[in-house]
C-alpha cells in the first residue's frame, strides 16, 4: 500500500489549495467503499485507493464547477474528466487531477457468486484486500477469492490503468497497455435474432423500477435535472412503469451518451436490479468509433463526433445507402 | 393459540400456493439472475417458480398494494351531440383488483405497510380523504411473513422498533423449522388460510427448532443505539447546512432508496394521453428528485440534494413520527444502504444527528475496512 | 390469538377523493396579460345545490390531458352563481387552463384545506395587504365580510402591482375604491401616466399607511420578498405574528395530505393550510 500512503502525501499538499479532494473511504459495509469528500487534513487518513475504490469521483465534478477540486482518479474515473473538460462541463483549471496506478476494482456481482455457497455478502464481517487476493470472514468462516477471479470486466480491457492526464501521481505512470477490446460482452446478445434480442431486453427492463440510479450515476449524464424522463415539455415519456418506457428511457440515455461515453460502467453498477445497460452503451460507443475512429474521454481537445459535424463524413457514404 | 399453529413441508409448498392460487393472485420473492424481486406466482408451473427464501428480497413488497403506476381514472373526451365543438368528460374509475397473498415477505416489509397505513386511510379521522385504491388493495390482502433466519450487516430493524420475527402486520409468521416452515396464524383471516390438507399440525419438535432459528437470527443483530431523540436533533439540525452538506455529498439524488424502500409512499399524478382517451395516472415518485417540489414560478423549496436528503430522514425520524404516535417511518430493512450505489447509510445520517457518531470519521477502525491494512 | 395485524377496513362507500366532479366554464375574465379568471359550476345540479366552502379553501381544477392545478377559490361563500379561480399562466397545466373558454368542461375537487378564521375575526379590524396575484386568495375573505359587513370592524386593503396593467379585479377595485366602509389603497411600483394613486413598494406604503395593531388582524398574500418585507413592516407597526395571517403555495398534487410534496415539516400545506398565522410559520421548519 505504499501508493495509497504517496496518495495521502499529495492529497496534503495539495488540500490548502482546493474546495476539497474527491476520493475513496469507507463505506457502510465491510465489502463497500464510499465517495470520500476531504476537507481536513485528518480527513486523508481514511483515503482507501484499492479494489474496493469502485466509484467514479468525476461524477461529483459539475457540482463543483467555478470551485477549486481536486480529485484522486483511477485510469478510467481520468477518462470521465478529459471528456467533462472536453465538453465544457468542467475547467481543466478548476481540477487538481490525482493519479495512481489502478490495479483493477471488483466486480461485486463476481463477489455474489463466489460467495453464493457460504452466504450473502451483507453477512460479511471483514474485508481486507491483500495484493492478490480478497480475504474476508463470513460465518465463522475465512475465505480468501483472488482478485483476478472477481475484478470488473472493464478493468480486462482496460488500455489506461494510471490517469490519461493529471496534475500529480503516486507511484510509477505506465504507458497504455495493449489491449484489445473486442467487444465479446456484446458478442453473445449480438448472436440472436432481433426478435429475441427484443425479448432479452424485455425481460430485464420489466425490472426496471424507474429509479433513474443509471442516469444519476453517469458522470456525462449533465442535465438529470432537466431530463426527458420527468418532463412533461417535452412528453417524450409516460410516467407508467412498463417495458416501453423503461426501454425507451435506456434508448435515449444511451444515444445521448454514443460517443460521450467512456464505459467506465458506473450506470450498470448502479442499477438496483441488475439490468446489464452497459450493453447498451457499448453497442452504440462501438458504433461511434467504428464511423468516427472516436475514442471518448482521451483527448481534452477533441469534440464528440455526434455534437458536430462534417459536411462530408469518412465513413458515412449517404449516397451509397 | 398455539394449537392451531402448522407446518408445510418445502416439498409441499408448491403445492399449498398453487392451491391458494384459487383465492388470491399469490406473490412470492423469486430469483431473476442476481435480484430477488416480487412476482406472481404461476399455479399452472408451480415447481418452475418456487419461491426464493433464502435471500432478502432486493426490493420492498409495497409495489403488490401501492402499484407502481396504477390509473387513477380513465378518461375519454366525448363530441357534445347537442353543443358541436364542445366536448363532454366520461370519467371512470378502474375495478377494484381481487384478493392477493403475499407469500414469504420479511417482518420488515409487513411493517412497512403499518407505515402507510395512517396516511392512505386518512389518519383514522372522520372527515379526511381516505385513499380508496390503496385501502381496497389493502383490505384485500394477506400477508404471510417470513421471519429472518439470518440477518445482514445492513439490516436494523432492531433499532426501529421490529426484530427478525416480528408477527407486527402479518397474517400468518411463517418460520423455518427443519425441513420446511412452522406456520402461526396472526389473525383470523390467517388461521382460515390455514385450513388445508397440505399442512399438518406443527410438533413439539418443529415449534422448538422454529423458536431456536429465530433466537439464532436475532443474536446476529448488532445492538441497537438509542436514537429515541432523533426528532429533535433533526428539527435542531434543521438550519445547520454544513451538516447536511456533509451528509448529501456522495447522494446521488437518485430514486432507489425511496422506491426499494417499503415505507416511502408519495407519489406524483400526471395525465398520459393517446387521442381522445386518456388516463390519470399515479406513479411513485421521490423526494429526492428536484422536480419533486419544483413550483411553476421556478421556486423550489428543496434546490440542493441536501436540502432533499434532510427532508427524507427529517420525514422518517422527525415528522411522520410527530404525526403518527412516535412510529418511526422507517423499519431497518437495510435496503436503502444495501443497493445504494455511493454507499449512504441511513443509519449513519441518524446517528450523527443525535451526535453519537460524527462522519466523515469512520465507526470501524482502518484495518476493519476495505483496502486498510491488517 | 394476538390481533397485530389490525390493517385498515376498506368500506366501499368511501368516496373517492382523487375523482373530479365534471364542470363547466360560464366565464373567462382576462385580468392582466397573464392573468385569467374563470367562473366555472358543477354540472351535477344536486351537487352544486349542496357545494359549500369556506372562504381560503382550495379547489384543484383538472384538464384531463394535462393535469391538475390547485387555486384558491377567490368567490366569496355568498356568491351562490359561480366558483372563480384566477390562474397566472407559468407552467403545463395554467398554460393550458389560459385556453379555456365558456362552455368548455373541467374537472373540479374542491373545497380542500383550511380556511382564514373569519369567525374570529369577528369585531377585528382587518388590514389586507396584497401584491400581484396575491390579491386573488384573499378577495374571498374580503368580499365575505363586505357581504357581511356589519360583523367586522375597519376593513382596509393595500393592493399593489408592479404597473396598473398587472392589477387584477377592476370589476371590483370601483366598488372598493367607492365604498365608504372600507379604505383602499392602490399602489405601483414606479410612476405609470394617468396613475392617480399611490406610487411605492408595497412595504413601505404600508409604513405610512401606519395601520393600528389594536383590536386588528393583517392579512398578507404576495410574492416571498414582499412577504418578507411586509412581515418586517409590521412588526415595526406593532403587529404580534399572532395577529398575521397569510396563504402559502406550494407544489401540490393530492391535495389531501399523501402525496407528501407539500410539507413544511410536518404540516402539509394542502390539508394543514394554505392559511397560517405567522406565529405558526414561526414554528414550522425554515422551508418555504
Amino acid at each position: 500500500m505504499a501508493t495509497q500512503e504517496e496518495l495521502k502525501k499529495i492529497i496534503l499538499d495539495v488540500l490548502p489549495d482546493v474546495d476539497c479532494v474527491i476520493g475513496w473511504g469507507p463505506g457502510p459495509e465491510p465489502l463497500c467503499a464510499s465517495p470520500y469528500f476531504m476537507r481536513n487534513p485528518e480527513d486523508v487518513d481514511y483515503l482507501l485507493a484499492g479494489p474496493a475504490s469502485v466509484h467514479n469521483p468525476a461524477l461529483f465534478l459539475p457540482e463543483y464547477k467555478g470551485r477549486k477540486t481536486g480529485v484522486v482518479v483511477k485510469g478510467c474515473d481520468s477518462r470521465s474528466v478529459v471528456q467533462l473538460i472536453s465538453e465544457n462541463l468542467i475547467r481543466r483549471e478548476d481540477v487538481v487531477i490525482i493519479g495512481f496506478p489502478c490495479a483493477g476494482v471488483v466486480d461485486a456481482s463476481k463477489i455474489a457468486a463466489k460467495l453464493g455457497p457460504y452466504g450473502e455478502p451483507g453477512e460479511t464481517e471483514r474485508a481486507i484486500f491483500d495484493k492478490d487476493a480478497l480475504n474476508l470472514s463470513l460465518g465463522g468462516k475465512e475465505l480468501s477469492i483472488p482478485l483476478s477471479e472477481i475484478l470488473a470486466d472493464k478493468c480486462s480491457r482496460c488500455k489506461h490503468p494510471g490517469a490519461v492526464i493529471s496534475d500529480y501521481f503516486a507511484g510509477e505512470a505506465a504507458d497504455a497497455l495493449q489491449v484489445k477490446d473486442d467487444f465479446t460482452d456484446l458478442a453473445g446478445l449480438e448472436s440472436l435474432p432481433l426478435e429475441e434480442r427484443f425479448r432479452f431486453w424485455e425481460k430485464e427492463m420489466s425490472r426496471c423500477i424507474r429509479c433513474y440510479a443509471c442516469r444519476n450515476a453517469c458522470p456525462l449524464c449533465v442535465c438529470r435535472d432537466h431530463c426527458v424522463a420527468s418532463s412533461r415539455e417535452p412528453h417524450w415519456l409516460a410516467q407508467a412503469n412498463g417495458v416501453r418506457d423503461n426501454l425507451m428511457f435506456q434508448v435515449i440515455h444511451a444515444t445521448h451518451l454514443a460517443g460521450r461515453c467512456t464505459g467506465c460502467g458506473e450506470c450498470q453498477r448502479a442499477c438496483p436490479v441488475h439490468i446489464p445497460v452497459l450493453l447498451l452503451k457499448r453497442s452504440l460507443g462501438r458504433a461511434v468509433e467504428q464511423l468516427f475512429g472516436h475514442h471518448a474521454g482521451l483527448d481534452p481537445e477533441s469534440r464528440p463526433p455526434l455534437l458536430t459535424f462534417q459536411m462530408e463524413e469518412t465513413n458515412i457514404k449517404e449516397r451509397e445507402w | 393459540m398455539e394449537a392451531s399453529s402448522k407446518f408445510i413441508a418445502r416439498t409441499a409448498l408448491a403445492g399449498w400456493l398453487g392451491e391458494l392460487s384459487a383465492r388470491f393472485r399469490v406473490w412470492a420473492p423469486r430469483r431473476e439472475g442476481r435480484a430477488v424481486l416480487y412476482r406472481p406466482f404461476d399455479p399452472q408451473a408451480p415447481e418452475d417458480n418456487l419461491p426464493e427464501l433464502d435471500k432478502k428480497p432486493t426490493e420492498s413488497a409495497k409495489h403488490i398494494i401501492f402499484p407502481r403506476s396504477e390509473p387513477l381514472i380513465n378518461f375519454r373526451r366525448k363530441r357534445d351531440p347537442e353543443h358541436p365543438g364542445q366536448f363532454l368528460l366520461d370519467l371512470r374509475v378502474p375495478e377494484a383488483p381481487g384478493p392477493s397473498l403475499i407469500f414469504g415477505l420479511p417482518p420488515c416489509d409487513a411493517r412497512g405497510f403499518m407505515v402507510f397505513d395512517p396516511v392512505y386511510n386518512g389518519s383514522g379521522t372522520d372527515g379526511q380523504a381516505r385513499d380508496i385504491y390503496y385501502l381496497r388493495r389493502r383490505a384485500a390482502a394477506l400477508l404471510i411473513v417470513r421471519s429472518c433466519s439470518r440477518t445482514l450487516s445492513t439490516c436494523f430493524c432492531n433499532w426501529v422498533g421490529g426484530a427478525p420475527d416480528s408477527a407486527e402486520g402479518a397474517d400468518i409468521l411463517a418460520s423455518e423449522a427443519e425441513d420446511g416452515f412452522l406456520l402461526e396464524p396472526v389473525s383470523s383471516e390467517g388461521a382460515a388460510a390455514l385450513d388445508s390438507g397440505l399442512l399438518v399440525p406443527a410438533d413439539e419438535n418443529r415449534l422448538k427448532a422454529a423458536q431456536a432459528a429465530r433466537d439464532e437470527a436475532k443474536k446476529t443483530l448488532k445492538p441497537a443505539p438509542d436514537i429515541s431523540g432523533a426528532g429533535k436533533a433533526l428539527l435542531e439540525r434543521f438550519e445547520d447546512a454544513a451538516f447536511w452538506k456533509g451528509e448529501a455529498a456522495h447522494c446521488l439524488s437518485c430514486g432507489i432508496c425511496t422506491f426499494l424502500c417499503p415505507t416511502c409512499y408519495c407519489f406524483n399524478v400526471t395525465d398520459e394521453t393517446a387521442g381522445a382517451n386518456g388516463v390519470r395516472l399515479r406513479s411513485w415518485d421521490a423526494c429526492m428528485t428536484p422536480l419533486f417540489t419544483l413550483e411553476a414560478s421556478g421556486h423550489n423549496p428543496r434546490q440542493d440534494k441536501a436540502a432533499r436528503l434532510k427532508n427524507r430522514i427529517g420525514h422518517k425520524f422527525s415528522y411522520y413520527p410527530e404525526l403518527h404516535e412516535a412510529r418511526f417511518a422507517c423499519v431497518g430493512c437495510g435496503r436503502c444502504i444495501k443497493s445504494c450505489p455511493s454507499g449512504v447509510d441511513i443509519r449513519r445520517i441518524v446517528t450523527d444527528s443525535v451526535g453519537l457518531t460524527q462522519s466523515p470519521k469512520p465507526k470501524a477502525a482502518p484495518r476493519n475496512i476495505p483496502g486498510g491494512k491488517e | 390469538m394476538p390481533e397485530l395485524a389490525l390493517k385498515p377496513a376498506f368500506n366501499p362507500s368511501t368516496p373517492n377523493p382523487y375523482l373530479p366532479q365534471v364542470a363547466t366554464v360560464l366565464e373567462v375574465i382576462q385580468e392582466t396579460h397573464n392573468i385569467r379568471s374563470f367562473r366555472v359550476r358543477l354540472d351535477d345540479e344536486q351537487a352544486w345545490a349542496s357545494f359549500s366552502f369556506e372562504p381560503g379553501q382550495l379547489g384543484q381544477l383538472s384538464l384531463f390531458g394535462v393535469g391538475e392545478a390547485t387555486f384558491v377559490i377567490n368567490s366569496p361563500p355568498t356568491c351562490k352563481a359561480y366558483l372563480q379561480f384566477s390562474v397566472m399562466r407559468a407552467g403545463e397545466v395554467t398554460t393550458a387552463l389560459h385556453g379555456l373558454q365558456a362552455g368548455d368542461k373541467i374537472g373540479l375537487r374542491a373545497p380542500l384545506g383550511n380556511s382564514f378564521p373569519y369567525n374570529d375575526l369577528k369585531g377585528k379590524n382587518v388590514i389586507f395587504i396584497g401584491g400581484g396575484i396575491g390579491m386573488a386568495p384573499m378577495r374571498t375573505l374580503l368580499l365575505y365580510m363586505l357581504d357581511n359587513r356589519r360583523d367586522y370592524g375597519d376593513i382596509s386593503l393595500l393592493y399593489g402591482a408592479r404597473t396598473p396593467q398587472d392589477l387584477s379585479f377592476a370589476y371590483d377595485r370601483a366598488d372598493w375604491l367607492g365604498r365608504e366602509d372600507m379604505r383602499t389603497v392602490l399602489t405601483i411600483d414606479a410612476p405609470a401616466e394617468g396613475w392617480e394613486h399611490k406610487v411605492g413598494l408595497i412595504p413601505n406604503v404600508l409604513t405610512e399607511m401606519a395601520p393600528s395593531p389594536e383590536n386588528a388582524v393583517a392579512v398578507t398574500c404576495g410574492p416571498p420578498i414582499m412577504i418578507k418585507f411586509t412581515l418586517q413592516a409590521l412588526g415595526k407597526l406593532g403587529f404580534k405574528p399572532e395577529q398575521i395571517l397569510t396563504t402559502l403555495e406550494k407544489r401540490m398534487k393530492c391535495g389531501i395530505g399523501i402525496c407528501g410534496r407539500c410539507n413544511i415539516g410536518e404540516k402539509y400545506v394542502c390539508i394543514d393550510g394554505p392559511v397560517f398565522t405567522y406565529a405558526q410559520l414561526q414554528t414550522m421548519v425554515n422551508e418555504l
